[in-house]
């Protein structure tokens, strides 16, 4: 026994995340989330004026790449489906193809029931480029078409402009929907609501777009404030993601219960909310959640907005947009920034 | 056989003579190790949890609530509210998040953290101060019992208890160097066993090693005499099994110090009390908490570790979805 050791303050304390395993503490219980076995299927909502109809909660591809193997992912997507959840999330550069991979051989004779979407990784190249990947996509996923093809990643300034170039990812879109190969466009982002504006700016006729919407995000760099309003006034269909902060920093560093964020999130005008799930015990929870589904009021929402606000104010929940821990490799590297890890925090 | 229960002050409650502390928690190997620290804790008798929404931002709390899965009923589970002088709506919030993370409903404890800085009992007692926090967590029955912590300065104690707010429990360094240095044993204790109010003693080894380290007491010793004061906790860290194994054993098998066994410890020790070399959280900086010196306004120092963990926690990864280990 070191008695200096023990006592000293000074001592270099460990990463405070480390040794928190996620789908542990992700899946609390008591806390408040419902933990009733049986209930109803997930409501479903249209997407845009589309007439078609999607389920309110969506299952993230990038979590599905992080599952402990094939056979896991299976069972979450197929336990999904059989509740209600036909929206599908994914990404060419999630875990470099891996997640397609395993969405493809999960949604196998199950196809025609899904709403598939995937996300193309330009940043900043051309049409060709776009058009490789989503082939490529499409053999990972196993079909010929997409429901949904979303350019991935918009968060840098200048992405909006080469987006919108000539002979971008943007024309890349309107070829891939003529030729029938992709059902609906859009684009997603984590970063900054002004970005995801000056991308509304150029009136591209986007079916969809893609942000993170959570309790705290509504009074820090607020994408429920500044561009929500404004893809709801031109009929553009709302993705909500991040719901728990990404990687669950939201309840890990209990600023608000899975109930409380997921519900939340729910609550907004939004088509669909993305949540990321790598366990069958985070996909009951959420099920429960989503099934039994039942808005906030406007007075709880803006409770709960106040009650985090002083979390929500320096971004330590929302690392997304506080700090380069969430920007991709691929992207970074086409915009010629550093790794990420070779920046400070 | 267990550890000898005492009166929460003048409450029915009853307490283990030796509490758990937080912050060490925080300091074990890894989660796994803490959660069994607190379950061979309440298994040996420890009913007395201590805890803070700052510790090493929340992996304390975090931890603990793990630990006290299934086992929540058998203590008494306190943790602290870090406002420094800001707002009531504040304090609620953070009350909220400790909760979530000790996975309760309610605390048997909730005490304002490290009252440090001469303004702070005025800034507890403003309007929409962290006193009206304290009224409604009561109220509202998410706290059993209120109080307030602080290792700093004997006259900001007996300030805090001057603003008339009827307090639980007070908690503060009590060791056998404290008595012949800004002692709280000398001015604080006596008033709070006078009013029935629940002493609460921290720092039994003084906060840092190196007493013990250079022979100038044992841990025998320490633990011994701030369990042998009108107490009714004290406070320990224990981050490895094997401190946790000594400690236990020394409380259930403890027998007070007669008044001339304290006083002869006293005076063996006088020598090397007099300048707090043992006891730097009284005199050094270097022990404020950064929360409370960020909410005064004062520089911080981003040597500390607790800086350090505020910054690591941001640290990229190059990973765009960091998996939790």
């Amino acid at each position: 026994m070191n008695q200096l050791n023990r006592r000293d303050f000074i001592s270099r304390a460990a990463l405070v995340t480390a040794g928190i395993t996620a789908s542990n503490v992700l899946a609390q219980s008591g806390s408040g989330s419902p933990q009733s076995p049986t209930h109803g299927p997930v409501p479903m909502r249209p997407f845009g004026s589309s007439g078609t109809q999607v389920s309110a909660l969506g299952l993230g591809g990038y979590h599905l790449g992080s599952a402990s193997s094939q056979q896991e992912a299976t069972e979450i997507v197929s336990r999904a489906m059989d509740a209600g959840v036909n929206f599908f999330d994914n990404c060419w550069e999630y875990h470099d193809g891996e997640s397609e991979e395993r969405l493809g051989q999960a949604l196998k004779g199950r196809r025609q029931h899904a709403f598939v979407m995937t996300k193309v990784c330009t940043h900043g190249r051309d049409k060709a480029t776009a058009m490789r990947q989503l082939e490529q996509s499409l053999r990972r996923l196993h079909t010929d078409y997409l429901d949904l093809w979303q350019i991935h990643e918009v968060v840098y300034y200048n992405d909006p402009d080469l987006i919108f170039a000539p002979n971008g990812a943007a024309e890349a879109l309107a070829d891939a929907k003529r030729q029938g190969k992709v059902r609906h466009v859009g684009f997603t982002g984590h970063k900054d609501p002004a970005i995801h504006l000056k991308m509304l700016s150029h009136d591209f006729p986007f079916d969809s777009v893609q942000m993170p919407l959570n309790c705290l995000d509504a009074t820090y760099r607020s994408f429920e404030t500044q561009v929500l309003p404004e893809a709801a006034r031109r009929g553009i269909a709302v993705l909500g993601m991040k719901s728990f902060g990404g990687s669950g920093e939201i309840i890990v560093g209990g600023a608000a219960t899975p109930h409380e964020a997921l519900r939340y999130a729910m609550s907004l005008p939004v088509t669909t909310t993305i949540s990321g799930i790598d366990s069958l015990d985070v996909l009951e929870q959420n099920l429960a959640i989503a099934s039994n589904f039942k808005p906030m009021s406007a007075a709880e929402m803006q409770s709960l907005r106040e009650r985090c606000r002083y979390l929500a104010g320096d971004g330590r929940y929302e690392l997304f947009k506080s700090t380069k821990k969430y920007d991709g490799k691929e992207g970074r590297e086409q915009h010629k920034y550093p790794s990420s890890t070779e920046l400070p925090a | 056989m267990g550890i000898p229960l005492r009166n929460f002050g003048r409450t029915e409650q009853k307490v283990s003579a030796l509490g758990m502390g937080g912050h060490h928690l925080g300091d074990a190997a890894d989660e796994k190790t803490a959660i069994t620290l607190v379950q061979q804790a309440v298994d040996g008798g420890i009913t007395f949890f201590d805890n803070c929404w700052e510790y090493h931002i929340g992996k304390s709390e975090i931890w603990m609530g793990k630990g006290l899965k299934g086992r929540r009923d058998k203590v008494f589970l306190m943790t602290k509210v870090c406002t420094h002088g800001r707002e009531a709506a504040l304090a609620m919030t953070m009350l909220e998040q400790s909760l979530r993370r000790l996975q309760t409903d309610h605390l048997d404890l909730w005490q304002i953290h490290g009252v440090a800085f001469d303004n702070d009992p005025d800034l507890f007692t403003r309007p929409n101060g962290a006193a009206e926090a304290m009224r409604k967590a009561k109220e509202q029955g998410k706290v059993r019992f209120v109080g307030f912590t602080g290792h700093k300065d004997p006259a900001i104690h007996l300030k805090m208890l001057a603003t008339g707010f009827p307090f639980d429990s007070v908690q503060m360094p009590l060791n056998a160097f404290d008595y012949h240095f800004h002692s709280f044993e000398q001015q604080v204790l006596p008033e709070l066993v006078k009013r029935g109010i629940a002493p609460l003693g921290m720092k039994p080894i003084s906060g840092h090693g190196d007493a013990v380290k250079q022979g100038v007491i044992t841990p025998e010793e320490s633990l011994r005499y701030a369990m042998s004061l009108p107490v009714a906790v004290t406070i320990t860290g224990m981050e490895k099994p094997e401190i946790l194994r000594q400690n236990l054993q020394l409380a259930q098998n403890f027998q007070p110090m007669s008044s001339a066994e304290m006083q002869a410890l006293r005076d063996r020790l006088k020598p090397v009390s007099g300048d707090g070399r043992y006891e730097l959280y009284k005199v050094s900086l270097k022990f404020d908490n950064p929360e409370a010196r960020l909410a005064h306004e004062f520089p911080l120092d981003t040597q500390q570790s607790e800086v350090k963990e505020m910054l690591k926690a941001t640290e990229n990864s190059g990973k765009p979805f960091p998996k939790s280990a």
